[in-house]
């Protein structure tokens, strides 16, 4: 409290007569912002606005909509479940055990083209249940390692699969690489072999950046428990595009990944053989299988929900444009009615 | 030495020598300080000091005169203001998220968390650093002030830090004392000084300090340096108004008193300069042992947020719980690519309850943004600008008369002021300027004075009939006189009808007072010391009617009269005062007994109409019919008013009289001493200490009343005068605006009833409309209780009383509350009443009633009673509660309150240091609360709820990813996403609108003020508005989720390449991010560039940010992000996806908004609509109104004598102004506590030392 003592003696709060208050005015500055100022637009949300910010949302998004559905409906889709069909009648009632044997996986399936197929034709593969996206598999992994061979022995997170019992580094490590996906493909039409291409399944930023030119794989898939697939430890890492699809971990539980393209057109009613490989485990989990044969169009592939999305909500707008309009007709409300006001609704009441 | 603390202090106050102990010892009342008894000693032992000798001193390691208010100093700055910091639970909760985010139980990177921590501490360590750094500064420019101190001879000028105890020092005139010092010599002849407290007390009259005759001569340097007393005092401590001690000079011991202390803190004034000694140095002097620890006070919108953040808290909880069940079920080996195993005590299948309550943390840590890191800081500094940039720097709130712009002293209750629903009031200083005028009078049945008062300018514009108002003549008036009447001025009076009656009024002025002149003997520089300022303004009034009073000395008044004889003639008279019969608030009159020069006897009375018209001789009824109808329009007008009465006396009567007189009043005497010991006694109990009535003598006082009562009678009746007690400007529009918006004020005050109603009802507060309930302690029957003294009785008495008059005006108040009428209820209490309404029995009753009524004054209140009163409503009713104040009797109950108030401005400091918010005038109360207070609120309001929302909103996305991940507790945004969320990418816009956002424009707050009722009732704040934020919050975030993940397992683009979780994530927080800014936008209700900058602006440094940020690989071990926006830039999907999902989540709310505006409007919604085409410009208009005092002004005042004016029932009257009466006490030679006029009377006799032979 004596803060003010000092200052005071220089002439401050004295009696009337000593100092004038001229001298040293208190009075604060004048500027729009202490002043509270500031040139400001004052968007008042009337029925107007209400109704052709919805109009003008329907506008826009109606026609979206109808685009993307269009887009999505040229798209032609193939969708085969094979998880149970490709195991023999007689393990089905161990599939687990089959699946871990070392017998004769090959499995034989047709599919028939409902619709002519233009090139190229996306090859997928699709699991469920299975979750890439655990916290525990996601951070399994060194990008060090994968992008730079002087950084192998970066295996900080990829435990348990980051080294051999000999203590040698597993290029590349972690349980995404080691539970790599390993079914395999092959397409025949009219018995004529339809060519698989596998380069360009990937993201070009992923080969290019973030999987090194020569890094080659080591010590993969050597421990005792298998995983999955195996490399070819002779191709460097930014060609091995199965492995960086597959490390590209999904959002969701479900997810495809691209196994290849077919790069000629298929005719609708044509039937493709397929030979496959059923060597994944996902019967442990009791995880499906699919094999996904699709086109895709500018948007992507078959993907109704966005064009939908874009309608509902367009058509939403459009109808609550109407219902406000309706109902500001039936009960208008005078804008700024000051009856509206509380106290003028009960006067009095406190 | 035992012997200081045995000695009797019985003696030790006036001139007398310490040696005389004698009980009959003589003294001057008027030099005599209260003395409290005994003081216990603080610290066990004392304190020797060796007076000019630093090195016997240097023993006693006292401490130095250096102070630091600092809280910290370079070392202690960061544990201490770290520890701080972490006493706060959000900061210490985030504290700990950080620490968990270390272990691998974390799902989340370390940084995400520790960085906006760190940010958080940064901001608010800066902060304090800069507060710390000005108080510092401070501290210092107080350190280096210089002060003579006496070296060897000589006085040499030192800085105050280098002050020592013991050391001699010299304070000039005007100086302030550097530390507590022992008082020994001053220039002044008889070793006075005067010293102003305001600093300390607020007081601003002079006190008197008074040194041992021992130690007068000490002046010069050669003279005192001989000086080699030793002091023997108490401990430092924290009593302002107690000291003990002895001063031991040449083997004489002097008992010291605080009356030979000054302590630091105080000024010397009319004194050219002191010579003391330094006692209490730095921390120890008594002003920093006593400077109090504002407690601070938290408003209740920030306690209620602290419920909203423990309702997080349980929703986190939750969550957690739930996902931790779900990993516990969700674990199990089958999922053999995950390799679960009991290597990870995480991931161990075997042992399921560990599993589910590790990732319990896991799950804390990961959704730890659900309690909103930044929302304390950033609230802090909205309100910290909010307070120093809006309320300090608002012109509306500047009042140039007194150079005082708005100070809020705290930031922490910007908000609490847009929901004050109680505003206590003082009265004095605060609603009124404490500065009476004499405004009007009635001399023989004629009125006089043109005037126009404030409340009838106010009455007739609520009665509607516009009266121009003219800008004021600038005339220069004396102070207290603000007249204007031809008729009278100059002479003038002389050709009115009555001019005896007009000779006899101004001579009754001039001398029937007990006002002291001071300063030289001319109209123009003298002034008057008074008890009351009505007194003041009467004898200011009668100099300027020309009986000009000039000089009192104790048996005599001089004045010099004017045209008396002939037009023009000047004469100086000298009347010889024979008595003075003193006024208190029984007698409610006060009358002077004095001989003219040509041995005229006459009796002087002025007092309240009733005991005046009571005492009047018989005869001239027209006179007393028409001066009581002129009484009434006075009092309506609510000016105060006196009646001025005479009688001629026959000096056989007289001298028949004095001598019963004279015999009571040595009766008196003989008690002083007793009652002596019975103050000291009683004094210790506050409760008692305020209401000083009790200690008086009764008897005797009650024998000279009735004494006196003999000679005051068959008086003639002479006029009426009328003060102005001056209304603050524009303080009844205030009032009415206030009320308007819901609020309800309370007067307290220490004045009487009929003074307190005079003032309701001249602010508005009351009306005659109204239905008034009066509980008052002055009936008959209480006093005949009194009287007899019994304690015990009056107690049981009183509160049997109190009960019943509760009870009977609670039920009559319920009967008003249910009957059509409307009529509006007030309360008018006196303390005495109150002190047993507060009684835990009877408060609820007194509550109940109180709350009903609008309008609420309490009179005769002490500052304790205040508070009590104060906190009744804050605890009992729980509502807001503001005070405001001016002095240090507000101090209590302005920190009782939720929101604390000082006038500024004004010489006092104490009510302004324990205030809140200093404003100069109370008129800007509105500007404060409907204007600031409602702006904030409703800012407080939205930053709040948006944060809330936001955060909710976002970690909620989290929530549902959980589900998908297996209970995992995967994060689904990266981790620097995560901790820039809150810091960077949604935090400028919300200060911005924290700052900026007006619903409506100042003027139109001011035009409507029931706009205010929306905070009373919380509207912005209810549960009910959080429960539609939270749940907006969880359809967004629903919407984010699902709409963005949906089609993740389709391909993206015409390549047929897949999107990962880290695109899918991006995307999805590149929703949020611009869906959060555009809601921002959505609840603005102005939008300013700056709103543009800072919403643009957060959405480009998302963009920014990102692009940089997964555009470089930082080497690190899982770069997630990298490439990921090329990869969702290269798509149609993305952008589309923009579109929708951000329009998609703001659909509800829109809809919700419109809906609501139309249907269900707040009122300022209404209002904004009404104004829609105006531009706010009301601002700058209305800055040059304001300034215009209202003159008097014929014609205006006959236009409003024209009105249908209404009879009040009441009439005011003067002298009641706090220390009045004690005043008298002490001339009729009662001991009553010292007060301030006292010293004051005395520091104005000090010029004229020839008159100033105290009578004794």
């Amino acid at each position: 409290m004596n803060s003010s003592t000092p200052s005071s003696s220089a002439g401050g709060p004295g009696s009337a007569d000593s100092t004038g208050p001229r001298r040293n005015s208190k009075r604060p500055k004048y500027s729009r912002f202490t002043q509270q100022e500031l040139p400001a637009c004052k968007p008042i949300l009337t029925p107007k606005w209400v109704i052709s910010t919805f109009l003008l949302i329907s506008f826009i998004f109606i026609p979206i909509g109808l685009a993307s559905l269009f887009a999505s409906r040229d798209v032609v889709e193939i969708v085969h479940g094979y998880e149970t069909d490709c195991i023999p009648e007689g393990s089905r009632s161990d599939k687990v055990g089959f699946i871990q044997s070392s017998l004769d996986k090959t499995c034989n399936r047709t599919l028939r083209v409902p619709k002519e197929m233009k090139q190229p034709i996306y090859v997928y593969y699709e699991l469920d249940n299975f979750y890439q996206n655990h916290r525990r598999y996601v951070r399994s992994r060194s990008d060090h390692q994968l992008r730079s061979p002087k950084s192998e022995r970066n295996i900080g997170d990829c435990g348990p699969e980051d080294a051999t019992s000999n203590r040698m580094p597993i290029v590349p490590c972690g349980l995404i690489a080691w539970s790599l996906f390993n079914d395999t493909y092959g397409f025949t039409r009219n018995n004529q072999q339809l060519n698989i291409n596998k380069r360009d399944i990937s993201w070009k930023s992923d080969r290019d950046r973030k999987f090194g030119r020569n890094v080659y794989p080591r010590n993969f898939q050597n421990g005792t428990l298998i995983g999955g697939g195996r490399l070819n430890s002779s191709i460097p890492l930014s060609e091995q595009e199965d492995l960086i699809v597959w490390m590209r971990t999904a959002a969701l539980p479900t997810f495809r990944k691209l196994y290849g393209k077919i790069e000629v057109d298929l005719q609708a009613g044509e039937i493709i053989n397929v030979t496959l490989q059923n060597n994944y485990n996902t019967y442990s989990f009791k995880g499906k299988k699919k094999l996904v044969l699709s086109t895709t169009s500018w948007l992507g592939g078959k993907n109704s929900f966005l064009g939908v999305a874009y309608l509902t909500i367009g058509g939403m707008s459009f109808f609550l444009a109407m219902v406000f309009v309706v109902i500001y007709l039936i009960t208008p409300r005078q804008l700024g009615d000051p009856s509206y006001l509380s106290w003028n609704r009960n006067p009095g009441g406190h | 030495m035992a012997g200081w603390r045995g000695s009797k202090l019985g003696g030790g106050g006036g001139g007398g020598g310490g040696e005389n102990l004698s009980p009959t010892a003589e003294r001057h009342s008027s030099t005599r300080t209260v003395r409290l008894g005994k003081v216990q000693p603080q610290a066990p032992g004392h304190r020797t000091v060796f007076c000019n000798d630093r090195d016997a001193n240097a023993l006693a390691k006292y401490k130095g005169n250096s102070v630091s208010t600092t809280k910290y100093d370079v070392f202690t700055f960061l544990p201490k203001g770290l520890f701080e910091q972490f006493r706060r639970v959000a900061n210490l909760y985030f504290l700990m998220i950080s620490i968990l985010s270390c272990t691998p139980i974390s799902p989340v990177n370390p940084i995400t968390n520790v960085l906006p921590l760190t940010l958080v501490l940064l901001v608010s360590l800066v902060k304090e650093a800069w507060e710390d750094w000005k108080r510092f500064q401070n501290d210092m420019s107080i350190n280096n002030s210089s002060i003579e101190v006496l070296q060897d001879r000589n006085w040499v000028s030192i800085p105050w830090k280098k002050l020592q105890v013991g050391d001699i020092v010299k304070v000039k005139q005007d100086g302030f004392f550097p530390a507590d010092i022992l008082f020994l010599a001053s220039t002044n002849p008889d070793g006075v000084c005067y010293v102003e407290t305001a600093n300390l007390d607020g007081e601003t009259n002079l006190k008197i300090r008074k040194a041992f005759e021992k130690t007068w001569d000490y002046v010069t340097p050669e003279k005192v340096s001989e000086f080699n007393g030793e002091v023997q005092c108490e401990q430092p401590n924290n009593s302002l108004y107690t000291f003990t001690g002895n001063l031991i000079i040449n083997k004489q011991t002097l008992p010291l008193s605080p009356n030979q202390l000054l302590l630091r803190g105080c000024s010397l004034r009319n004194t050219e300069y002191i010579v003391g000694t330094v006692i209490f140095t730095g921390h120890e002097t008594k002003v920093m042992m006593n400077s109090m620890k504002i407690p601070s006070k938290r408003s209740s919108l920030e306690k209620k947020l602290d419920k909203l953040i423990l309702a997080l808290f349980s929703i986190l909880f939750c969550m957690c719980f739930l996902g931790a069940i779900g990993s516990g079920v969700f674990i199990n080996p089958r999922y053999y690519y995950l390799r679960f195993d009991q290597s990870e005590k995480q991931f161990d299948p075997n042992n399921r309850f560990v599993v589910a309550v590790l990732t319990f943390f896991t799950l804390i840590t990961l959704y730890s943004p659900i309690i909103p890191i930044s929302l304390y800081v950033s609230v802090e500094m909205i309100k910290f600008i909010q307070s120093t940039q809006f309320i300090n720097n608002d012109l509306h709130m500047y009042h140039a008369e007194s150079n005082t712009p708005a100070l809020a002293r705290t930031s922490n209750l910007n908000e609490e002021l847009g929901q004050v629903e109680y505003i206590f009031s003082d009265k004095t200083g605060t609603l009124t300027r404490n500065l009476m005028e004499f405004f009007k009078c009635s001399i023989g049945g004629e009125v006089y004075g043109t005037g126009v008062s404030e409340i009838e300018v106010g009455e007739s514009q609520r009665t509607g009939s516009k009266i121009e108002v003219q800008k004021p003549s600038k005339v220069a008036r004396d102070k207290g006189f603000n007249f204007d009447d031809a008729r009278l001025m100059r002479g003038a009076w002389r050709n009115e009808p009555n001019p005896d009656s007009c000779k006899e009024f101004f001579r009754c002025l001039a001398i029937c007072h007990t006002v002291l002149p001071e300063g030289e003997e001319s109209p123009e520089k003298i002034r008057y010391q008074a008890a009351s300022p009505d007194e003041a303004a009467l004898v200011a009034a009668a100099k300027n009617f020309g009986f000009f009073f000039y000089r009192r000395s104790p048996t005599t008044i001089c004045v010099r009269e004017s045209h008396v004889e002939k037009m023009g003639k000047v004469q100086d008279v000298s009347y010889e005062i024979l008595n003075v019969l003193e006024f208190n608030s029984t007698r409610k009159r006060q009358s002077v007994v004095c001989r003219y020069p040509d041995g005229r006897l006459v009796l002087y009375c002025k007092g309240a109409d009733t005991v005046i018209y009571e005492r009047l001789a018989n005869g001239d009824n027209e006179l007393k019919r028409t001066s009581r109808e002129h009484l009434e329009q006075f009092g309506s007008a609510g000016l105060r008013t006196l009646c001025l009465a005479y009688r001629d006396l026959n000096s056989d009567v007289y001298e028949n009289w004095n001598e019963k007189y004279v015999q009571a009043k040595s009766a008196l005497r003989d008690r002083e001493k007793k009652l002596d010991e019975l103050l000291i006694s009683v004094v210790r109990d506050d409760i008692v200490l305020c209401s000083l009535t009790l200690p008086y003598p009764k008897a005797q006082l009650v024998k000279l009343f009735q004494i006196a009562e003999l000679i005051e009678k068959e008086l003639i009746l002479i006029g009426c005068t009328a003060i102005e007690d001056k209304l603050q400007e524009g303080v009844p529009a205030c009032i009415e605006t206030l009320s308007r918006a819901g609020i309800k004020i309370w007067v307290l005050t220490g004045d009487k009833m009929e003074t307190a109603i005079n003032i309701a009802y001249a602010c508005k507060l009351i009306n005659n409309s109204m239905k008034q309930f009066i509980i008052s302690s002055e009936t008959d029957a209480i006093r005949e209780i009194e009287d007899k003294g019994d304690q015990v009785e009056l107690a049981r008495y009183m509160k049997e009383k109190m009960k019943h008059e509760l009870r009977r005006c609670h039920e009559e108040a319920q009967q008003y509350l249910h009957s059509a009428s409307g009529r509006k209820l007030a309360l008018v209490i006196d303390g005495k009443c109150l002190m047993y309404a507060l009684d835990p029995s009877l408060r609820v009753m007194l509550l109940n009633l109180s709350l009903n009524c609008s309008a609420v004054v309490c009179c005769r209140v002490s500052p304790l009673q205040k508070a009590q009163v104060t906190s009744l409503v804050k605890k009992g009713a729980k509502k807001i509660t503001l005070s405001i104040g001016d002095g240090a009797n507000d101090v209590s109950m302005i920190q009782a309150a939720h929101v604390g108030v000082g006038i500024s401005g004004q010489e006092g400091m104490q009510a302004v240091m324990a205030s809140d918010f200093a404003i100069a005038q109370f008129r800007f109360l509105t500007e404060l609360l409907l204007v600031h207070g409602r702006w904030s609120y409703h800012r407080i309001c939205k930053v709040v709820t948006y944060f809330f929302y936001k955060n909710l909103m976002f970690t909620l996305t989290q929530f549902w990813f959980t589900f998908e991940t297996g209970f995992s507790g995967q994060r689904f945004y990266d981790d620097w996403f995560q901790s820039l969320y809150n810091v960077i990418f949604t935090a400028l816009p919300v200060i911005i609108v924290g700052l900026f956002d007006k619903d409506v424009s100042s003027s139109l707050s001011k035009k409507y003020p029931e706009l205010y009722k929306e905070g009373i009732k919380n509207a912005f704040f209810r549960w009910r508005v959080v429960a539609t934020w939270a749940f907006f919050a969880i359809y967004q975030s629903l919407i984010f989720y699902y709409f963005v993940v949906s089609s993740s397992n389709r391909a993206m683009n015409s390549g047929g390449k897949m999107f990962g979780l880290w695109d899918v994530s991006t995307m999805a927080f590149t929703c949020v991010v611009v869906t959060v800014n555009l809601r921002l936008l959505m609840m603005s209700n102005t939008i300013t560039r700056w709103h543009h900058i800072s919403v643009g602006g957060s959405v480009l440094a998302w963009f920014l940010f990102v692009f940089i940020y997964s555009g470089v690989s930082l080497n690190r071990e899982q770069e997630n992000v990298y490439l990921v926006v090329f990869v969702l830039m290269s798509t149609p999907y993305f952008y589309l996806t923009l579109i929708l999902v951000p329009i998609a989540a703001l659909f509800c709310d829109f809809v919700y908004m419109g809906v609501q505006r139309w249907f269900f409007p707040y009122d300022y919604q209404i209002v904004q609509e009404i104004h829609r085409h105006e531009v706010d410009n009301s601002r700058i208009g209305l800055l040059e109104i304001g300034n215009n005092d209202l003159t008097p002004d014929e014609a205006r005042s006959y236009a409003i004598m024209q009105l249908p004016g209404q009879k009040s029932k009441h009439t005011g009257f003067a002298f009641d102004s706090p220390g009045y009466e004690s005043f008298f006490a002490s001339q009729a030679g009662v001991y009553v506590p010292q007060k301030a006029w006292d010293v004051a009377r005395r520091a104005s006799m000090k010029t004229r030392p020839k008159t100033s032979s105290h009578k004794n």
